[in-house]
């Protein structure tokens, strides 16, 4: 007979670092759950049913979350035994729950529809799925698991090329890797990760962590071709011409520029190339690491999107007073929660409805101030939701000795201009089919190549999809051939 | 890992290495360049290959010693090593043309990327005259370069010792101008193409202006990625922001906006003086 379950409204904290401390330095702010905690805040889950579970209908590569849960709860004597069984369920859906644990705005998606949050706090999932595959890392119980998974296939079912190694690629060539088939991943960066290794701060996910999550794919047997930019290393003919079938990653890694007087000023740093310095290159630790990075005292950060987030709190720990200025309002913010929040208890400021119209330097060609126009908000909404801003005509000015902007990304042209058979839209995205198939057949794309900027985990909900559309795809080729 | 096949010193501060890059050698052009890191915790630096072979699948990079990463390079790296990253082909290659009689000028190392473009408009039917300007002892690629295209004139300069590098270098740029005044008023040129440091094809681009005749310069920002996602490497170029790693190198000199140029070059001075002072504590102390 069924006990009525006896619900637990809250839900079970995770430490962070405090805040005096994690400005200082790079860690990692949230410190995760152990085993006690985890399967405390596991137990509040009321185990809907995997057919109507809302939660795996949030998630975009629908991970069976109350059966991962569930083996969590089966085994709480054996901590061990009940991570191998947690992170099988987990692996079955995604090969990287360490990354999408940490770096997901869960409260949009898994942690939205859980019923539980109608009573309460939503199940803590993204914590629980973090928590499952580093404690599977730090205690060895990955290598059991994948032989398991290697057992499915010798990479004889056909060879498949993955452009671009970011969390698109890499979903895609790991669960084609999971298939049977034989992936080589081509990378134009020194180190693979895409976005999570440039983009994503080390204190929302180390790249350590990062390293290790994609050793394990090599493990599964995907080769990562570094320094191979695919439209000038390699073209796509020629990938078409050694593989069954082609998978498009490259995302949206060109920056916006506000078309404005005095961008091309000193210490005026795309989000891009501020992170990249930092993330990539390491520069907050030079000169042990070669690579420069500048700021002064006072940062501006223009925009209020995660990256925008990012390039606040790294600013902020390079030693220099951060203000994110945003156009529009607090509400209208696009960045995680949990980040705006991190931001706020760090000491950065925000600005709102200030429009920069102009950036000012001193002799030396140094940006000095950034001029703003005050806007205000419309009761219309645009397309996205948000409301439409109207200038106000009313302008002020901010000094500021630094500035990152952080307005956006579009994809980039490099492989589009070179394979002129792949059709675009005018923004730069790849245009696809509803199986994710560009304009020419066997290429398939996904993640911010098709979508314009978006998120890690919508890139690896598309590498998913991708990789049983290629599956079908060759499996047709081949009964055809 | 892209092994290092030879490694001499051709000229002073001026390193030859021949290395194993098979996926750049197929397919790099004239004009393009590699975005190499040498060491782990090191940065990445744009290159350009001088000379290839797409069989045996080699690429040859000739590297002036200016600052912490290229010394570091000079200092460190034996035949036989193997450098860590080479990313490229990367960038346009140069347009491939019958432009007629051309002047194609290089500035210190800068003639060591004038090389592969000069050749192939020499091969490709053009009139191809190179000019070196340099210091005495940095002299490359003569015997390269007399082959390789029509005239090849090497104008060098003496380095006084009493002076400090800033001082001497101005009698680079002198010398460089005049030269090339000299030559513009006594022969009729179809394109001047130049590489050098920005404040030398400023100075040059300035005395060409006078004669009216096109002019191409392969210009020289910051560059992180090499790839277009960052922007380090935004330039202007007819009223527009460009990114030189991808739209270019190559630019219509008429277009640049030389004093942005010149001025976001220097950005990183200050550290990239203590990155070198630092190093040669390294240096000097035979290592940690």
């Amino acid at each position: 007979m069924a006990v009525k379950p006896k619900l637990i409204k809250e839900r079970i904290p995770t430490p962070e670092v405090p805040v005096e401390e994690r400005v200082k330095s790079f860690v990692e702010v949230n410190l995760g759950y152990d085993f006690a905690s985890a399967l405390k805040e596991a137990e509040r889950c009321i185990q809907c049913p995997p057919e109507y579970a809302p939660c795996i209908k949030g998630c975009p590569v629908h991970i069976n979350i109350p059966g991962f849960l569930k083996a969590l709860r089966e085994n709480p004597d054996n901590p061990d035994e009940a991570v191998k069984n947690a992170l099988r369920v987990i692996w079955n859906d995604n090969t990287l729950p360490a990354v999408t644990g940490r770096v997901c705005p869960q409260e949009e998606q898994c942690e939205a529809p859980c019923v539980m949050g109608k009573v309460g706090d939503p199940i803590n999932i993204g914590k629980l799925e973090r928590f499952v595959a580093d404690y599977a890392r730090k205690h060895g119980i990955e290598e059991e698991l994948l032989r398991e998974f290697m057992a499915n296939g010798d990479g004889t079912k056909g060879r498949v090329a993955v452009v671009g190694s970011g969390p698109a690629g890499l979903t895609c060539a790991g669960e084609l890797a999971k298939m049977g088939y034989e992936v080589t991943v081509f990378e134009a960066l020194h180190r693979p990760g895409g976005v999570l290794i440039y983009g994503i701060p080390e204190f929302r996910l180390p790249k350590e962590i990062l390293d290790k999550e994609i050793a394990k794919l090599r493990e599964l047997g995907v080769e990562i071709k570094l320094d191979h930019i695919v439209g000038k290393t390699v073209t796509l003919e020629e990938l078409l011409g050694e593989y069954d079938a082609v998978f498009i990653g490259t995302g949206a890694g060109t920056p916006k520029l506000l078309n404005i007087p005095g961008i091309l000023l000193d210490r005026i740093y795309t989000a891009n190339e501020f992170l990249t310095r930092i993330n990539l290159m390491k520069a907050y630790l030079f000169p042990e690491y070669d690579e420069p990075i500048a700021v002064g005292e006072k940062t501006i950060v223009i925009g209020a999107g995660n990256t925008a987030m990012d390039a606040a709190r790294s600013a902020l720990r390079l030693g220099t007073e951060v203000t994110i200025a945003y156009r529009r309002g607090r509400e209208d913010m696009t960045a995680r929660i949990e980040e705006i929040h991190h931001a706020e208890e760090e000491g950065v400021k925000f600005e709102f409805f200030l429009n920069p119209v102009e950036f000012i330097g001193d002799e030396e060609g140094r940006v000095k101030a950034v001029k703003f126009e005050k806007m205000r908000p419309l009761e219309e909404r645009d397309r996205k939701g948000k409301r439409k801003i109207v200038g106000t005509g009313e302008y002020v000015t901010l000094e500021a000795d630094t500035v990152i902007i952080a307005i956006g990304l579009e994809p980039n042209r490099i492989i589009s201009e070179e394979a002129t058979g792949l059709k675009t839209n005018p923004d730069g995205t790849l245009v696809v089919d509803e199986n994710l198939m560009t304009s020419i057949p066997g290429v398939f794309a996904g993640g911010d190549a098709i979508r314009g900027e978006a998120t890690v985990i919508l890139a690896m909900g598309d590498g998913k999809r991708a990789a049983k559309a290629i599956d079908a795809y060759i499996r047709r080729k081949k009964a055809n051939a | 890992m892209y092994k290092i096949l030879e490694k001499k010193e051709i000229a002073m501060r001026n390193t030859w290495y021949k290395i194993h890059a098979p996926h750049v050698a197929r397919k790099v052009q004239p004009g393009q360049f590699v975005i190499v890191r040498a060491f782990k915790n090191g940065e990445r630096i744009p290159l350009t290959p001088v000379m290839w072979d797409r069989e045996e699948g080699w690429i040859v990079l000739i590297v002036f010693t200016r600052g912490k990463t290229t010394a570091r390079m000079a200092a460190e790296l034996r035949e036989g090593d193997e450098i860590l990253n080479i990313a490229g082909p990367l960038g346009n290659p140069v347009e491939m043309k019958k432009f007629g009689k051309i002047l194609a000028i290089g500035a210190y190392t800068g003639i060591v990327e004038v090389y592969p473009i000069a050749k192939a408009w020499q091969e490709l039917g053009n009139d191809v005259t190179t000019l070196h300007v340099t210091f005495e002892p940095m002299v490359v690629l003569k015997g390269e370069m007399e082959n390789a295209v029509g005239r090849h004139i090497l104008e060098t300069v003496q380095i006084d010792m009493t002076k400090s590098f800033p001082e001497n270098m101005k009698n680079v740029t002198k010398r460089l101008t005049e030269k090339v005044r000299e030559l513009l008023e006594k022969e009729h040129f179809d394109l001047v193409f130049m590489v050098g440091p920005s404040g030398d094809q400023r100075a040059v681009f300035e005395v060409v202006k006078e004669f009216g005749v096109p002019m191409k310069a392969d210009l020289h920002p910051i560059m992180v990625d090499g790839t277009g996602m960052c922007g380090a490497c935004r330039v202007t170029v007819g009223g527009e922001v460009k990114f030189a790693c991808i739209d270019g190198p190559e630019f219509d000199a008429y277009k640049v906006d030389w004093d942005v140029l010149i001025s976001r070059s220097g950005y990183y001075t200050d550290m990239e003086m203590m990155a070198m002072q630092e190093y040669m504590k390294v240096l000097q102390g035979g290592g940690q």
